[in-house]
């Protein structure tokens, strides 16, 4: 099969995500899915609900800021460096948000019962707090049926669709993520309903990523879009290609911060480009190639271990006769005498 | 006498509740920086565990932002993610829980939800939320934790109960089913706080130099009972400073 899923992030975008819909939000405090985050914002979606355990930049702060958003589940959302979520404060104020709490591995057992196609799923935090009061949608507490006592059970987490930004994927939708993985992408992904969207550094082909398939976090078949998208996770880092640009988080937050001057950062730096390479363009503009440059990781942390994926063809047993010796061979005659005796 | 930030003594002054060879799971802030700094000196055998899922038997090579920052996994001894490490939590082999929040009260219950009473949206100030403080609070062997003092934060009930502390007294975490000891030590921007064995209440064990116990006692709401022994804080020596400080070289936690 070669099913090409290649697309351009307005038309994933529009394909994919709906008015109403659930989407898992990738990432944690790295590999935030930026350029989709802007994508949603520019094709003005709206009554979106997000679910994700923590997230760092303001991505969702600004989504929330231009009205997408009007329901999130969530353990921890701020843009980290102004050590505020301001625009999900106001929303949530002005009662235009729902906003529904619990613990990172309350949010990420969520997700993994939603991966494992079950109901809800046990976890030992949440209980006896606050967030168990005001969440009774994904949290309760029950007898555990097998008599060890209290214990708080979280509701499954399914997304309709998931947006995540990778380092690589090929054209037929495998996902490659590594470095940083395993925070909660591969089950905010794979527990979606319809599929998942995927940003990512590099295309690379099939062959590449099936010489390495343990580095796949999705399988193709989960995939509905594969976009090319350098700098998609920018300002959030992205493993082996650049860092967090504290500078300009910092710079979006302090536009967060004002419900006045928020509009201001999305008309400049989303309405205002048209996709995520224009924002880049906008970002070298004002800020300078020198901005960019600061980014760039430390490389040359290879892999030291020689890996070789190597296997057994069962061909080579053809023709071998049976191993056997006079002890096996005289015992298993035996017990044929005895059946053939009866 | 040394020159020192007031970050400077809480992250020395905290580290030192780190025992060399004890499992730590880390969140994020400053207990990033008292990791950096107890590997670095009394405690090089330490286990860190970080919600972003590294796990590691060395410090970082660079100095962590956030708790999935690369640098935290660069050299780790395994990255199997948050599934892992907060797995590590609920089986119960994590010695020490480090955790910052907003508001604590005199059970040590934790608020890093926000302020004002939830039920009436209009006027909450939302925080960030919990994060992975809930998670391990409950479960860690004992926790250890960070926070700003003033009458606001040190309250007598806080306003919203994230991270649970012993709740309303003895006996409630038993009776939850948490596998974790609860709170242990309170280290504020004031002073260091223990709590009492039987009533299980937050007590001033000691008072920062340039402190007094008249001036902590009006920084926090409730009525602070006072350890027999209460005792000024060692203060950092010039040695301790020259290794931390070389740690943070742009005051991204020490200021």
């Amino acid at each position: 099969m070669d099913l090409d899923k290649r697309m351009t992030l307005k038309d994933a975008v529009a394909k994919f995500i709906h008015d109403g819909d659930t989407v898992y939000y990738g990432g944690f405090q790295i590999m935030v899915p930026m350029a989709i985050t802007h994508e949603i914002i520019r094709q003005k979606k709206r009554n979106l609900t997000t679910i994700e355990s923590s997230t760092d930049v303001g991505g969702l702060d600004i989504m929330v800021g231009a009205g997408c958003v009007s329901e999130i589940h969530t353990a921890w959302i701020m843009n980290w460096y102004v050590k505020a979520p301001y625009a999900i404060r106001r929303a949530f104020n002005e009662g235009k948000l729902k906003r529904y709490d619990i613990s990172n591995f309350g949010a990420t057992s969520a997700m993994m019962a939603g991966f494992l196609g079950i109901p809800f799923i046990p976890i030992r935090g949440n209980i006896g707090t606050d967030m168990l009061k005001y969440n009774p949608m994904d949290l309760k507490v029950i007898e555990d049926p097998f008599g060890t006592g209290k214990i708080t059970v979280v509701r499954a987490w399914r997304a309709d669709v998931a947006i995540i930004h990778a380092q690589k994927a090929d054209r037929l939708g495998n996902v490659v993520s590594y470095g940083t993985r395993g925070v909660t992408d591969e089950f905010g992904a794979m527990g979606s309903k319809r599929g998942v969207i995927v940003t990512a550094e590099e295309i690379i082909e099939p062959e590449v990523t099936r010489s390495d398939p343990d580095r796949t976090i999705v399988p193709y078949y989960k995939t509905l879009a594969v976009v090319h998208c350098p700098y998609g996770a920018h300002p959030s880092a992205c493993r082996g290609y650049y860092g967090l640009d504290i500078r300009f988080s910092q710079y979006q937050g302090r536009y967060e911060r004002y419900a006045d001057l928020l509009p201001a950062f999305l008309d400049e730096w989303v309405y205002g480009c048209k996709d995520q390479a224009a924002y880049i363009e906008k970002y070298k503009s004002k800020f300078g190639q020198e901005g960019l440059d600061r980014l760039k990781p430390k490389l040359g942390f290879k892999p030291k271990m020689d890996v070789d994926y190597g296997y057994h063809d069962p061909v080579c047993w053809k023709g071998v006769p049976m191993y056997t010796d006079d002890r096996l061979k005289a015992y298993e005659d035996a017990i044929a005498a005895k059946k053939g005796g009866k | 006498m040394a020159d020192y930030k007031l970050t400077e003594l809480m992250t020395i002054r905290c580290a030192r509740e780190i025992a060399d060879g004890e499992v730590v799971f880390v969140g994020v802030g400053l207990p990033i920086m008292v990791a950096a700094y107890a590997f670095a000196t009394h405690a090089p055998n330490m286990i860190m565990m970080t919600e972003g899922g590294a796990i590691r038997a060395t410090a970082p090579p660079a100095l962590a932002i956030t708790v999935d920052d690369p640098a935290a996994f660069l050299g780790a001894d395994a990255t199997f993610g948050m599934l892992a490490t907060m797995a590590a939590l609920q089986r119960g082999e994590c010695d020490v829980a480090f955790i910052g929040g907003a508001q604590i009260d005199k059970f040590g219950n934790i608020n890093s939800t926000g302020a004002g009473d939830w039920s009436k949206k209009e006027s909450f100030t939302y925080f960030a939320g919990s994060g992975g403080a809930n998670d391990m609070a409950t479960s860690g062997k004992r926790v250890l934790a960070i926070m700003p003092q003033d009458k606001k934060k040190f309250v007598e009930k806080c306003e919203y109960i994230t991270t649970p502390g012993f709740l309303g007294g003895p006996g409630e975490r038993e009776k939850l089913g948490m596998i974790g000891g609860g709170p242990n030590c309170v280290v504020s921007t004031m002073g260091v706080y223990l709590f009492d064995d039987k009533t299980k209440e937050m007590y001033l064990s000691e008072y920062y130099p340039g402190q007094s116990i008249e001036k902590i006692k009006a920084n926090c709401a409730w009525d602070l009972k006072v350890s027999p022994k209460v005792k000024e804080t060692t203060i950092p020596t010039a040695k301790e400073l020259t290794i931390l400080r070389a740690l943070d070289p742009t005051g991204f936690y020490l200021g």
